[in-house]
């Protein structure tokens, strides 16, 4: 690899040029350059990125026998807020480690295997196995709460991103056409100031966008990923001619990467908090992506399902003719993933065929039961305190009203959208309620008020924001 | 540009020349057979040199791609002249890239006519007094290193649409150049022009238009210029607003999707629009300043 030899040169140069000056000059020894490309701000990719570089688990995982006996690691993490730069560093060489979404993946693929720069995708860091993570935002001062109200709207989208994707197969679901909409290419940073604006009538984005933004309190999620049904995930590429040389550091950062997973999943809440610190996306946002039955599942295996997922995602990009030549196939690679596991003495195979994450447990403190149903759980994290859980929507809000009567500020409530299946803000979410037996209510939450009104409809009851439904609850009593 | 093609417009200083004096010393005598200006030999040199400088650059991109050298500057990834070709051959022609074109040159003119409108006056008055100097300058010398790209969330929110917001990024690129040097062109002036005129009377207004102005013309349009140059420097940073048109946005796009090839026919395209608008710019300077035929500085 010509790249390294000449790597190598200038960094004899300099160490010699280090010696004349009376540096410290390290003849002899060999320097192996690692170029990381992460994401701090797209929160799903945090356990191959940040985390390892704060923890220092790569460093700590790096190989240093055998061959490696001389070598001198020089690590360095390049951060960015989207896939394209970490691709443009991985072509010209000064990346050879990078993350991001499944759309920008396969460009990456594509773009590796047209120049001669041959990538492969080595594992896994976080998906959903519907598409949730990515959605539509609007301002939450207009009133547009539907995917059909945004006909004849602009929409902005970062072009080439997962959400573009979800995007277009959501058009596609619907039988609908491109001009079904005006559809605009903007990046995050801009979509957002656009958004805040009401210069743009909604922003399609990726992770943590959909659940940023309404969480700082002036957007609205009015469409889910999830609604479409296709997995949606973020992954690790690697350059191929960097792996086949070193292939004992590509299996030590996933193994460094397994291990920042269960770093998260010990202690979910510190661990956001510690997001938080480290690249300002809020806790209680970083929490609702990875925390226990959060949107996002973490677990570096490459199931078949996201083979044939990325297969049709690069189909639909084929179609709109932005994208070269992709074998997928031969790009994708799990031989890497699967010695870790090896090394790690995990069954690949058996969490290969799984696709569940970790669930909310403990007991709820209103309704004195076990949290057993996770599809019915909530929790409450009460600021300077901690995470509550609770067995039901009506006790976790019931416990709601019993701290806010306690004088204690909240930083955030979740429920499970009952629609969707994904974990929702519930100051966000629209609620079926029915409370025609007082002393025993139900109450429904949705992310969408369509979703809701529905079920009101069918099962008698009506529809009521979070406000509302904190006071519903008040007749209750456990 | 010889004499010939010059109007016989009323500078000035070129008014003092009789018609037949201007011919006389534009065109020396040993020059007895007359060609057309455009197929003088001097003019021939002019086209060959020229296509020489653009011919190096695009020799150096040829030859750094077909031996993929790699010394140091690395040619490995860059797309060779034929995939650019092959690029444009695409697209050129296209309606969608000829408003790409249209709408960035319409961008750009009207965020460069707005700095010469507020810049020019403006200038004009910074440099004859002393008391709006000192006001106008800190104000100018704190905004005035900020980068287009800086300025993107902030133009967002200040204008109410997307067009004003990108016309307001190609403005500030062009406003500083032209405030900057029409400041300068008139603190370089000859004071001895403005006591003449003084006495003969001139009032403060004609001295402005008759005196200062046209002095300090020739710095004004190097200010052009340059505002021009930068004006199309920031037109990436102002196009990633418009998320839909426009060369910038075109090479934005491109980067985003990772197409290298579109990304040079983006930067080619703006290179190429560039250069015809600060020929233009030349060329206008010349036909306002037809002087400076006649003074030709240190130029040899």
């Amino acid at each position: 690899m010509s790249a390294f030899r000449r790597k190598r040169l200038a960094m004899a140069a300099l160490s010699a040029a280090l010696a004349l000056t009376g540096g410290p000059g390290s003849a002899g020894a060999k320097t192996l350059d690692i170029g990381i490309g992460i994401q701090n701000t797209t929160t799903n990719t945090v356990t191959g990125g940040i985390v390892l570089q704060q923890l220092g688990l790569f460093t700590k995982l790096l190989p240093r026998t055998g061959k490696y006996k001389d070598v001198t690691y020089s690590l360095s993490w390049q951060n960015f807020t989207s896939g394209p730069p970490i691709t443009n560093g991985m072509m010209a060489n000064n990346i050879q480690i990078g993350m991001m979404g499944d759309f920008p993946l396969l460009v990456d693929g594509a773009t590796g295997q047209a120049t001669g720069n041959a990538t492969e995708l080595v594992a896994i860091l976080a998906y959903n196995a519907h598409g949730g993570g990515n959605g539509i935002i609007v301002n939450k001062d207009t009133p547009l709460y539907d995917f059909d109200d945004l006909k004849g709207k602009t929409i902005s989208v970062p072009f080439g991103s997962a959400a573009h994707g979800m995007l277009l197969r959501a058009l596609q679901m619907r039988g609908l056409t491109g001009d079904f909409w005006n559809l605009v290419s903007q990046s995050p940073e801009i979509g957002t100031t656009n958004l805040q604006q009401k210069r743009i009538d909604a922003h399609a984005d990726f992770v943590p966008f959909p659940e940023l933004l309404p969480f700082r309190g002036f957007a609205r999620k009015i469409y889910d990923g999830a609604e479409t049904g296709v997995p949606t995930l973020h992954g690790v590429v690697v350059r191929k001619d960097f792996a086949d040389k070193y292939p004992e550091v590509v299996v030590a950062y996933i193994k460094a990467v397994m291990e920042a997973n269960n770093w998260f999943r010990s202690n979910p809440q510190v661990a956001a908090e510690k997001i938080e610190d480290w690249t300002k996306i809020n806790k209680e946002v970083a929490y609702i992506y990875l925390g226990p039955d959060g949107i996002m599942t973490l677990d570096p295996t490459i199931k078949p399902a996201w083979v044939t997922a990325l297969t049709a995602d690069y189909q639909v990009l084929q179609h709109l003719n932005m994208i070269k030549p992709l074998d997928v196939q031969a790009w994708v690679n799990d031989t890497y993933v699967r010695q870790a596991f090896k090394d790690e003495e995990l069954d690949y195979d058996k969490q290969l065929k799984s696709t569940t994450g970790y669930d909310v447990k403990g007991q709820d403190p209103v309704c004195k039961a076990p949290v057993a149903n996770p599809a019915q759980a909530g929790q409450v994290w009460v600021r300077d305190g901690d995470i509550i859980s609770f067995s039901s929507p009506v006790c976790a809000l019931l416990g709601v009203r019993q701290y806010q009567a306690a004088g204690k500020t909240l930083n955030a409530v979740y429920l499970v959208d009952h629609q969707l299946g994904i974990k929702v803000f519930a100051d966000q979410a629209f609620f079926a309620v029915n409370d025609k037996d007082r002393a025993k209510p139900d109450i429904t939450p949705f992310l969408l008020k369509r979703d809701a009104e529905a079920y009101a409809k069918a099962n008698g009851g009506r529809l009521a924001t979070y406000a509302e439904a904190i006071k519903d609850v008040a007749s209750f009593t456990p | 540009m010889s004499a010939e093609a010059m109007p016989a417009t009323d500078g000035p200083i070129i008014r003092y020349f009789e018609r037949e004096k201007l011919d006389e010393i534009a065109a020396p005598a040993q020059k007895t057979l007359r060609l057309p200006f455009w197929f003088s030999s001097d003019r021939v040199i002019t086209v060959v040199s020229a296509c020489l400088s653009i011919g190096c650059l695009f020799v150096i991109w040829y030859l750094g791609t077909r031996y993929r050298i790699n010394l140091f500057i690395r040619f490995q990834n860059i797309p060779t002249p034929h995939e650019v070709f092959v690029q444009a051959g695409e697209v050129i022609g296209s309606t969608k890239f000829l408003i790409n074109i249209g709408m960035s040159l319409e961008r750009i003119l009207l965020g460069f006519a707005i700095a010469i409108i507020l810049g020019v006056p403006l200038g004009l008055l910074t440099g004859r007094y002393r008391r709006i100097r000192e006001l106008v300058m800190p104000a100018v010398e704190v905004l005035r290193p900020i980068p287009a790209i800086a300025w993107v969330p902030m133009s967002i929110m200040l204008w109410p649409s997307n067009e004003s917001s990108i016309i307001f990024i190609t403005f500030i690129g062009a406003f500083f150049p032209i405030l900057l040097n029409t400041i300068h062109g008139v603190e370089a002036m000859d004071g001895v022009l403005l006591r003449a005129a003084q006495c003969l009377g001139a009032s403060e207004p004609r001295l402005f238009w008759h005196v200062i102005l046209p002095g300090a013309l020739s710095q004004i349009f190097t200010g052009l210029a340059i505002g021009m140059g930068v004006a199309w420097v920031s037109l990436i940073a102002a196009e990633m607003i418009s998320g839909q048109f426009g060369v910038g946005y075109y090479t934005w796009e491109a980067y985003s999707l990772v197409n290298y090839p579109a990304i040079v026919l983006g930067m080619i395209t703006i290179g190429m629009l560039g250069l015809l608008c600060s020929g233009a710019i030349r060329l206008i300077g010349r036909l306002t300043m037809p002087w400076l035929a006649f003074a030709p500085g240190s130029r040899k």
